[in-house]
């Protein structure tokens, strides 16, 4: 399932969100449409926590975190902290990290099972990251931009990454991570998909400018909604036919 | 590139650019002239008329050479097909004509241009004019066949069909009445004629039809007959064409049954004398008819011609009927997914080494490319909940509750305030709302909270009020005393003086309509002098009596001075003073001014000046010498003193 949602005006879900396979954390807004949104997609399924980082909203780009657990930066309260920790289900483990490069959400991109982050990341955060989130760690680029949380998003089946990455770097981060990856963009050409978009196991949230077209690459990419292993989708696009009109 | 050419503006006739260009002159440029204008504006305007023709004339051929197409600037196809058409030594020349009527004509205006300048009247001007153009006019006439000419190929091009030469192509040939045209009918909706003889169609025909989401181009071509190139007519040239320079599918169409009336071996024998053309393309044989007759029940002798064909020539060989459109989809795919395919890897053959990141096709492969992993895929991690979750409905009257629905219930956004601690989970619900103390730092805050806080604020605001009453706070200002009152006092008077200074200021410079004159050019009075001093507290006795001193003229007096006793005789007291005075002065110099000769005072001799003004105005204005000037000239009729003399003739009048 892939929906279009807006945070107040701003297209960049990804800025205000967070969303795992165990529970997901929204920016505290002016009114709870978006956090309905979440509300309505995902019920009772995973908790939903509203949530601010350093009294900020950008918690998205904040902290990270996965199934097993969550890395907030070291500028958040311990209110906040104690607020996460009193919503989130208790197998989920909450640690606040000594980073430089505190905006977590940016410098780190992972699934259940790998991340990749800045090449520049310190290497006690690494050792957290691997120990707190359960993940392998890999320090890498994409596309040659070394925010990885931003321009990758990614779960356990797929991954969309920044649009002008080059094929050969495409099969490197996919043979590194285990998972189909395509370059691809959210909200109307933004390359910034990291920021642009949420997305788990089986639901992707985007901006409300994200065109048919990028939705329906999400879908599949991701296997959401009917492109799901056992859905009714997945009719391939005809790359002849790409190759073709556009070249 | 261009691919029609249906805007090309009309070509007039040699009669309809005469008098577009003649009349467009008369209308545009001034029409009167008369012999008595100075001779240069007469040649200035007859040869403006001359130019502005030419240029008319120039402007409106270039228009028709600019219109159509040069055939060395098209496609090959497009020129290949004006060539079968138009013929292209005929449009070459048609052309080459226009233009060189332009050059004529520029040349014409040119010379008579320069004649023009020499002409020494109006007629002969007006002459040169209408011989220059007369002959633009001729050479315009002869171009009555180019331009006849030219406007039927421009009628003929503006009908023929867009075909884009380098598009996703089917070509459609074969012999007459073999099903070309019903077979386009059937895959596009190109509105062809379908007869059942030969010949039907008579130029090409395009269709276009979807495949793959590409837009494909259906080109139904004339029936070819095999005979050598040069004894084709018009119709079949148009088929090569077509087949030698599109870059296409082609599907040369065979009719079996011979119900076309030619005979399966003269189809192959077709097939062999126009081979040379489908080099580098991808052939199919199609065969048609085959709910008459299928190639299963060919004759041996012609079933091995046809399998030869298909072994040695790589040709795929299609069936189809028209008529049932059985097979149509069949061929239609086959030929649109072997020109897709060819097409695609030419594509990536001449980008392999530009299918770097950044070049074009780089850019559209990595955007559609799938980096798969080498080994198995990750495990996910779905809750059972999602899979039999029921879908939000908005309208669904048992929906769930949505915290936007309790924010509208609750006074909508900005007034409701979402409850943070209702999710927690603490092991037990009644926790949730638990009053959690305040850490700061590692410190509990409440820790550091006076509990008399409350009290003695309330101790504090209470003695605040009371001092507030007893009037602790009012204020006491004293009076301002005597010294500050007087400067005040000045201050204003300073002020208002001020104010009236600048008042007086700008009423001065206000200048009402008179001319600017400078302060120094200004006269003042003396009296004016002597107030401002006075008024600023200097003595003006010194400076008025310098004023007044430089005032008076120097020199003599003119007045006499009365002796001492008003009676007594004027007598030269001082002999050797008169003496001095005699010899101090030039001969010549008159003792007295004249103009002041017997006036008692300035203001009698200002009368004076202004009388003898005015007596002498009659004697101005009759231009007379003086007041003794009587002179009387001839009065002469007017032919006697104005007019032109001519040679000889000034003693007639």
């Amino acid at each position: 399932m892939a929906v279009r949602a807006q945070f107040e005006n701003s297209n960049e879900v990804g800025v205000f969100s967070c969303l795992t396979n165990a529970y997901a954390i929204v920016a505290v807004g002016g009114s709870e449409n978006f956090y309905s949104v979440f509300e309505s997609e995902l019920q009772d399924v995973i908790p939903i926590c509203h949530a601010t980082i350093a009294g900020t909203r950008i918690i998205g780009r904040l902290i990270v975190g996965n199934r097993k657990g969550l890395l907030v930066p070291t500028t958040t309260t311990d209110q906040e902290l104690q607020h996460l920790r009193n919503t989130l289900p208790s197998e989920v483990k909450i640690q606040r990290i000594e980073e430089r490069l505190s905006a977590l959400g940016n410098v780190i991109c992972c699934n259940d099972h790998v991340a990749i982050v800045h090449p520049d990341l310190e290497r006690e955060t690494e050792e957290i990251i691997a120990d707190v989130l359960g993940v392998e760690v890999f320090r890498q680029t994409v596309a040659d931009n070394v925010l990885t949380g931003s321009y990758m998003a990614l779960s356990n089946q797929g991954g969309i990454v920044h649009p002008k990455t080059s094929i050969r770097d495409q099969d490197e981060l996919s043979s590194l991570l285990q998972v189909p990856l395509v370059a691809g963009s959210v909200n109307r050409g933004s390359p910034v998909v990291g920021a642009g978009m949420v997305v788990n196991d089986w639901l992707a949230i985007t901006g409300l400018d994200t065109t048919a077209t990028e939705l329906s690459v999400v879908e599949s990419v991701f296997r959401l909604g009917e492109m799901a292993p056992g859905g009714a989708g997945g009719a391939g696009v005809n790359k002849d036919s790409i190759v073709e009109s556009f070249y | 590139m261009k691919t029609t050419w249906k805007d090309i503006a009309p070509v007039p006739t040699h009669q309809e650019f005469l008098d577009i260009v003649l009349s467009r002159t008369q209308r545009q440029l001034p029409t009167q002239i008369r012999a008595g204008f100075k001779i240069s504006r007469i040649r200035g305007f007859y040869t403006r008329k001359v130019k502005y023709t030419q240029e008319t004339f120039g402007e409106k051929f270039q228009h028709i050479l600019d219109g159509f197409p040069r055939l060395q600037d098209i496609h090959p196809f497009h020129k290949d097909l004006m060539n079968t058409l138009y013929d292209a030594d005929h449009f070459r020349i048609a052309l080459g004509q226009v233009s060189t009527a332009k050059h004529l004509i520029e040349t014409v205006s040119r010379d008579y241009v320069r004649l023009i300048k020499y002409a020494q009247s109006l007629f002969q001007c007006k002459q040169l004019k209408r011989a220059a153009l007369g002959r633009m006019a001729t050479i315009t006439r002869r171009l009555k066949d180019p331009l006849v000419y030219l406007e039927q190929v421009r009628q003929h091009l503006g009908r023929l069909p867009s075909i884009d030469p380098n598009t996703r192509t089917l070509l459609i040939c074969g012999y007459p009445n073999v099903g070309k045209s019903s077979f386009l009918r059937n895959i596009t909706r190109a509105d062809v004629d379908v007869q059942p003889y030969a010949f039907t169609t008579k130029s090409l025909f395009v269709g276009h039809f979807d495949y793959k989401y590409l837009r494909f181009q259906a080109i139904d071509t004339p029936g070819i007959l095999d005979h050598p190139l040069e004894e084709m007519n018009t119709i079949e040239m148009q088929s090569i064409t077509a087949v030698a320079h599109l870059r296409s599918a082609i599907l040369y169409f065979m009719d079996l049954s011979e119900q076309c009336g030619y005979s399966v071996g003269d189809q192959i024998k077709l097939f062999h004398s126009i081979k040379p053309l489908f080099a580098n393309k991808i052939v199919f044989i199609v065969v048609n008819k085959i709910d008459v007759r299928r190639p299963e029940d060919l004759e041996p002798e012609y079933q091995e011609q046809l399998q030869e064909i298909l072994k040695a020539e790589d040709v795929e060989m299609l069936q189809v009927s028209c008529t049932t459109t059985e097979g149509v989809t069949a061929v239609k795919n086959a030929a649109c997914d072997k020109l897709l395919a060819e097409r695609v890897s030419q594509k990536l053959k001449s980008g392999s080494t530009a299918a770097t990141p950044g070049s074009r096709l780089g850019d559209v492969l990595s955007r559609i490319h799938v980096a798969q992993p080498m080994g198995g895929l990750r495990e996910t991690f779905i809750p059972e909940g999602v899979k039999d979750l029921k879908k939000y409905d908005k309208n669904d009257p048992n929906r769930r509750k949505l915290e936007r629905d309790i924010e509208e219930e609750n006074g909508g956004a900005g007034v409701y305030n979402f409850d943070m601690q209702r999710d927690y989970t603490l092991g037990n619900d009644e926790w949730n709302h638990d009053k959690i103390p305040e850490v700061w730092k590692g410190k509990n805050i409440y820790d550091f909270v006076d509990p008399d806080i409350e009290s003695k604020l309330a101790a504090l605001e209470e003695e605040e009020e009371k001092l507030e009453a007893d009037g602790y706070y009012d204020s006491d200002e004293s009076v301002e005393d005597v010294e500050d009152a007087d400067n005040r006092l000045k201050a204003d008077l300073i002020r208002e003086k001020r104010v009236l200074m600048r008042n007086e200021a700008k009423m001065r410079k206000s200048l009402k309509n008179r001319a600017p004159i400078p302060r120094s050019a200004k006269s003042k009075k003396l009296s004016e002098m002597t107030r401002g001093l006075d008024s600023a507290g200097y003595d003006n006795a010194a400076a008025g009596s310098r004023a007044r001193a430089a005032n008076q003229p120097r020199g003599r007096t003119t007045i006499r001075e009365p002796t001492a006793d008003g009676d007594a005789m004027d007598v030269d007291e001082n002999p050797k003073k008169a003496l001095v005075r005699a010899l101090s002065r030039g001969r010549n110099t008159p003792v007295t001014d004249r103009r002041l000769d017997g006036i008692t005072s300035f203001g009698n001799r200002d009368k004076a000046e202004r009388m003898a003004k005015l007596g002498q105005k009659k004697m101005n204005r009759m231009a007379r010498a003086g007041e003794a000037d009587r002179h009387t000239t001839a009065s002469l009729e007017k032919h006697l003193y104005s007019g032109k003399r001519g040679m000889g003739k000034t003693d007639r009048r």
